[in-house]
């Protein structure tokens, strides 16, 4: 059997729709994962004498980024959304005598994430085609980065995930400190220091249910089946799991790194930390407490929801009190993670799935937010909002894309957003009120901050000693653009246009009913018992 | 096939008589400039031999060496190092091509003789003869800290010589086998354990576990980079490779001597990464970074059962070839960390050698050190020490951070601008080749993990050897 007979091995499942089957492999998940890591080891070796291939460089990285995601789209598209369990699966024997599999696959959770990821994939590509020195190494790092984050999230190996979910911290790190900003150092530094305590939180979690299930797989079908541990050991779990998603996703008091490092990091690099990186914190709360351990679920949810409001709340008086843009972007990426855990503190089904789908419009409108702060700020040449003002009629495109951010964080019908936060919320108010109420409360002050952002950046009088400004360039409005058209398209058209000659939409079934696939299954602990008369 | 077993053995130590000979009667040639590739092939040679014909088991010399899945995998772990150090060693950078060559070899050949002992004189014999080497590649660059060296050796040793004795007085037979039979019919009493922990704190010594590394570290930064690799790695194997078979023998005395191991590992694992942060030069931040996973390899002892031996087994051979070839690779970037600053863009591929090295020294993913420390976690959360594990990852933590700070030396700052010139010269010969070692030390930390499934077999193969369960 060739390589390429087993590349192109199609699948045995009949076509539900047009368009798919075209094409199939039983190692789908791991070309999306290698790939950029083949790449950015030829980027790396390439000869590059005095930058001449710079150019080559960053157009190399792009089109991966590209092919990457038109193989998460036919994914996406062949994904069978009536099947619960994982799909795509590979499963080898790695370390057998301590029970590790490199195994793979999604669920619909985890295609929804894998989607995401490759958009603000490619958004950090287009972000970054501005850098100028140490190109090679710049995409080399940046290709690491992205395949660290997709590895992530298609583990099915909580060995493989640990390796992933680590693999991210020393790239980023690097990237910052190679073309950060002034301060790039304490951010590097704060950067490993709080997702090293995330990496070691997630190993020690790892280990005690290793531990606690006989010590004989890592394989999450084993470790995380529901209710596979007693429920003191679920609830012990489940909070050092709580701390590893925490320094990730971040939530306060975790949070520490989030202004520094989106701050100073490069605007390509800022956008996938907050986009896709950050969001590995949800779905890891997702995977291991609410999936798998319902019962430390329903009795942390509380503290879940505490945790919401309370990040939600220091998002917004920290964007209202800040002079800093970029910093503001920071902050503001921080609000759409605490909704997506005030979902999983509901503790309810409508809740969980406003969550999941937050997984994909919060990555979508963080990375928009810290992306269209950082591109501000690079072309109005100055970060503090004392200097900027007025800059909607000299930087039109940046208006509206600040705008279309501020909307997607606040949750504005037409965005993607709007359908997450309604499900999160009504899910949420009936089984955790008072966190409910109080992430509102947090959400408001973070529309207060907004408006007196958009008021005195876009449409305050302009400032005449401020120095000269000048739009968004073609790379850098369409990096946004993606972004926020993304939202647009699963707020409006979630199953895009209809294939000509038929009556499927190229997109069909829509990302809510993908997303759907195995959230019945996690949720169904959740379910509310339906009174008897 | 019996009789090949032996085979790499007398390979090792012929080639290494040969090059001193060459060393003292032929010292001028153009074949110079090839001696070492043509050493590390012999070497690789023997390795092939040993993963052809080591899976034989049989005794030598009235039992007095044995071939086993544990005298296997440690020898293949040897081998392999000693070739890729040899391979990857910038020669320009030594005080003496023959003696450098020879001794690494001579090392790995006292590691192997360790590792194959069927009796207390064995294990002895063979930590010294690689502790022996390290005093005299150390001696060629600074007598002072080579006489230091020997000081300290000389104490090690004669904490191990009296653990020995001990046991030899105890048992009245230094056959390994009989000194596990008899101890099985014993339960432990800290009369027992007293001697236990002499012995094992003479072998805390020679594997640099802090904070016996106190004495160890300063003396191997002032070798040249192949001395102080043999200081961190091959010597530092050799002892842990005496530790895990004596742990294997002294079946119940282990309840005594745990906690005290776990507290060496704790302090290993967590000091060793502290003080790797805090320094900035290159070469100690490895050392340091080396007696941190020499902690996990302590850790993984500790828990004397068979996945615990077998997670510090499977680490013992990331261990070794990083410790020994890190340094090796540095080469002329020695002192400060301005030496190493656009290491990266002068010599790439050596600095993705010493980058992959120090990473995987830091239990970064997906690196070979990353691997054997969570097999070694794995055996930890098994045996509930859930406290050391939490330490371990702290360790790690400071470690990974430690060489973020020495990757952006290395990859992002700008080259000093005698390095830049240095780099447009042509390299010689004999450091033109050794590149190709240092694209081999690459491919084995890198690989290590992945082709994992065979060698943690073999490493729980060789723990169960052992006779643990």
């Amino acid at each position: 059997m060739t390589l390429a007979s087993i590349v192109f091995q199609t699948s045995p499942t009949p076509a539900p729709v047009p368009g798919s089957n075209i094409f199939s492999s039983p190692i789908l998940l791991s070309v999306l994962l290698w790939v950029p890591v083949v790449v950015a080891v030829a980027i790396a070796v390439m000869p590059n004498p005095r930058g001449r291939y710079d150019l080559l460089m960053k157009q190399i990285a792009f089109f991966t980024n590209l092919g990457v995601v038109a193989v998460m789209f036919i994914a996406y598209n062949q994904f069978e959304n009536f099947l619960p369990t994982a799909q795509y699966e590979e499963k080898l024997a790695w370390l057998p005598s301590i029970g590790v599999t490199y195994h793979l696959g999604v669920d619909g959770p985890g295609i929804v994430m894998l989607l995401m990821s490759g958009l603000v994939g490619i958004a950090a590509v287009l972000a970054s085609l501005g850098v100028r020195e140490r190109v090679r190494a710049y995409f080399c790092l940046l290709l690491l980065t992205e395949s660290a984050v997709n590895g992530a999230i298609v583990a099915r190996d909580m060995f493989v995930l640990i390796l992933f979910w680590a693999a991210a911290a020393v790239p980023i790190a690097l990237l910052i400190l190679g073309w950060g900003g002034p301060r790039r150092n304490v951010a590097a530094w704060n950067l490993v220091g709080f997702w090293g305590v995330g990496t070691a939180a997630l190993g020690i979690g790892t280990l005690a249910l290793y531990g606690a299930t006989g010590g004989q797989s890592f394989d999450m079908d084993t470790l995380l089946k529901v209710n596979a541990v007693t429920p003191r050991i679920q609830i012990a779990v489940s909070l050092v799991m709580i701390v590893a998603a925490a320094t990730r996703l971040p939530l306060f008091p975790l949070h520490g790194w989030v202004r520094d490092v989106l701050g100073e990091a490069p605007v390509g690099v800022a956008v996938i930390v907050a986009g896709a990186s950050g969001r590995l914190g949800a779905f890891l709360l997702l995977r291991t407490v609410i999936a798998a351990m319902p019962a430390a679920g329903h009795i942390l949810s509380p503290l879940l929801a505490a945790l919401a409001a309370l990040t939600v709340a220091f998002a917004g008086l920290s964007a209202l009190r800040t002079a800093d843009i970029r910093h503001a972007g920071a902050y503001l990426s921080m609000v759409p993670g605490g909704i997506t855990v005030l979902g999983f503190a509901a503790a309810s089904p409508l809740g969980i799935a406003g969550s999941v789908l937050s997984l994909f419009t919060g990555g979508l409108a963080a990375a928009l937010i810290v992306g269209v702060s950082a591109t501000l700020a690079e072309r109005a040449q100055s970060r503090s909002l004392f200097v900027l003002s007025g800059l909607a009629p000299r930087m039109p495109n940046v208006a509206w894309l600040l705008t279309i951010a501020a909307f997607a964080l606040l949750g504005v019908p037409i965005l993607a957003s709007y359908s997450a936060q309604v499900m999160t919320f009504f899910g949420a108010f009936k089984t955790q009120p008072i966190g409910a109420f109080a992430v509102a409360a947090g959400l408001a002050i973070t529309a207060i901050a907004l408006a007196v952002l958009l008021r005195r950046v876009l449409f305050g009088a302009p400032n005449s000693q401020a120095p000269g400004v000048s739009d968004a360039s073609l790379g850098e409005t369409w990096y946004l653009g993606l972004l926020a058209g993304a939202l647009l398209w699963v707020g409006l058209f979630p199953g895009g246009p209809k294939i000509p000659g038929t009556d499927f939409p190229l997109f069909d079934p829509g990302l809510m009913n993908q997303m759907a696939a195995g959230v019945s299954d996690m949720t169904a602990p959740y379910v509310q018992p339906t009174p008897t008369p | 096939m019996r009789n090949y077993v032996l085979v790499p053995e007398a390979l090792v130590v012929a080639t290494a008589v040969v090059v001193l000979l060459l060393g003292r009667f032929a010292r001028r040639g153009v074949w110079r400039a090839y001696l070492p590739q043509a050493t590390a092939l012999v070497v690789l040679v023997a390795l092939g031999v040993e993963l052809w014909a080591g899976a034989t088991l049989a005794t030598y010399f009235g039992g007095a060496l044995i071939q086993d899945r544990f005298a296997l995998f440690v020898k293949a772990a040897a081998l392999l190092t000693a070739a890729v150090a040899l391979a990857a060693t910038d020669w320009t950078a030594e005080d003496s091509l023959h003696f450098g060559l020879a001794m690494p070899l001579l090392a790995a050949f006292g590691a192997m003789v360790a590792a194959s002992a069927g009796d207390l004189l064995g294990l002895w014999a063979g930590l010294e003869l690689a502790a022996a080497c390290s005093v005299v590649l150390v001696s060629l660059r600074r007598p002072d800290l080579g006489l230091r060296l020997l000081v300290l050796g000389g104490l090690a040793s004669a904490l191990v010589l009296v653990g020995l004795a001990f046991l030899y007085a105890h048992v009245g037979n230094p056959d390994l086998a009989a000194v596990r039979s008899s101890f099985l019919n014993h339960e432990g009493t800290v009369v027992l354990a007293l001697p236990v922990l002499l012995l094992l704190s003479g072998l805390a010594v020679r594997a640099s576990v802090a904070p016996f590394h106190v004495g160890t570290v300063p003396v191997g930064l002032g070798a040249s980079p192949l001395g102080a690799g043999l200081v961190m790695g091959l010597v530092a194997v050799a002892a842990a490779v005496v530790a895990l078979k004596l742990a294997a023998a002294l079946v119940p005395v282990p309840e005594l001597y745990a906690p005290y191991g776990q507290v060496l590992a704790a302090l290993a694992m967590v000091g060793g990464g502290a003080a790797a942060l805090a320094v900035r030069s290159p070469r100690p931040r490895m050392a340091y970074l080396a007696v941190s996973q020499v902690g996990w390899i302590a850790a993984g002892l500790s828990t004397h059962f068979q996945s615990g031996i077998a997670g510090s087994l499977f680490l013992l051979g990331a261990f070794a070839v990083a410790a020994t070839c890190g340094p090796a690779v540095l080469g002329r970037a020695e002192g400060g960390e301005p030496a190493i600053h656009g290491f990266g863009a002068v010599r790439p591929v050596r600095a993705a050698g010493l980058a992959l090295a120090m990473l995987s020294l830091a239990g970064a993913p997906p690196l070979a050190g990353f691997f054997g420390e969570l097999a070694v976690a794995s055996a930890l959360a098994q045996s509930g020490s859930y406290w050391l594990i939490g330490l371990g990852a702290l360790g790690s933590i400071l470690g990974v951070a430690a060489c973020v700070g020495t990757l952006r030396a290395m990859f992002i700052q700008s080259p000093l601008e005698e390095s830049r010139r240095g780099a447009a010269a042509p390299l010689p010969a004999v450091t033109a080749l050794s590149t190709a070692g240092a694209v081999a030390l690459c491919v084995v930390v890198a690989g290590y993990g992945v082709f994992g499934y065979p060698i943690m077999g073999l490493a729980v193969q060789g723990a169960e050897a052992l006779g643990l369960r």
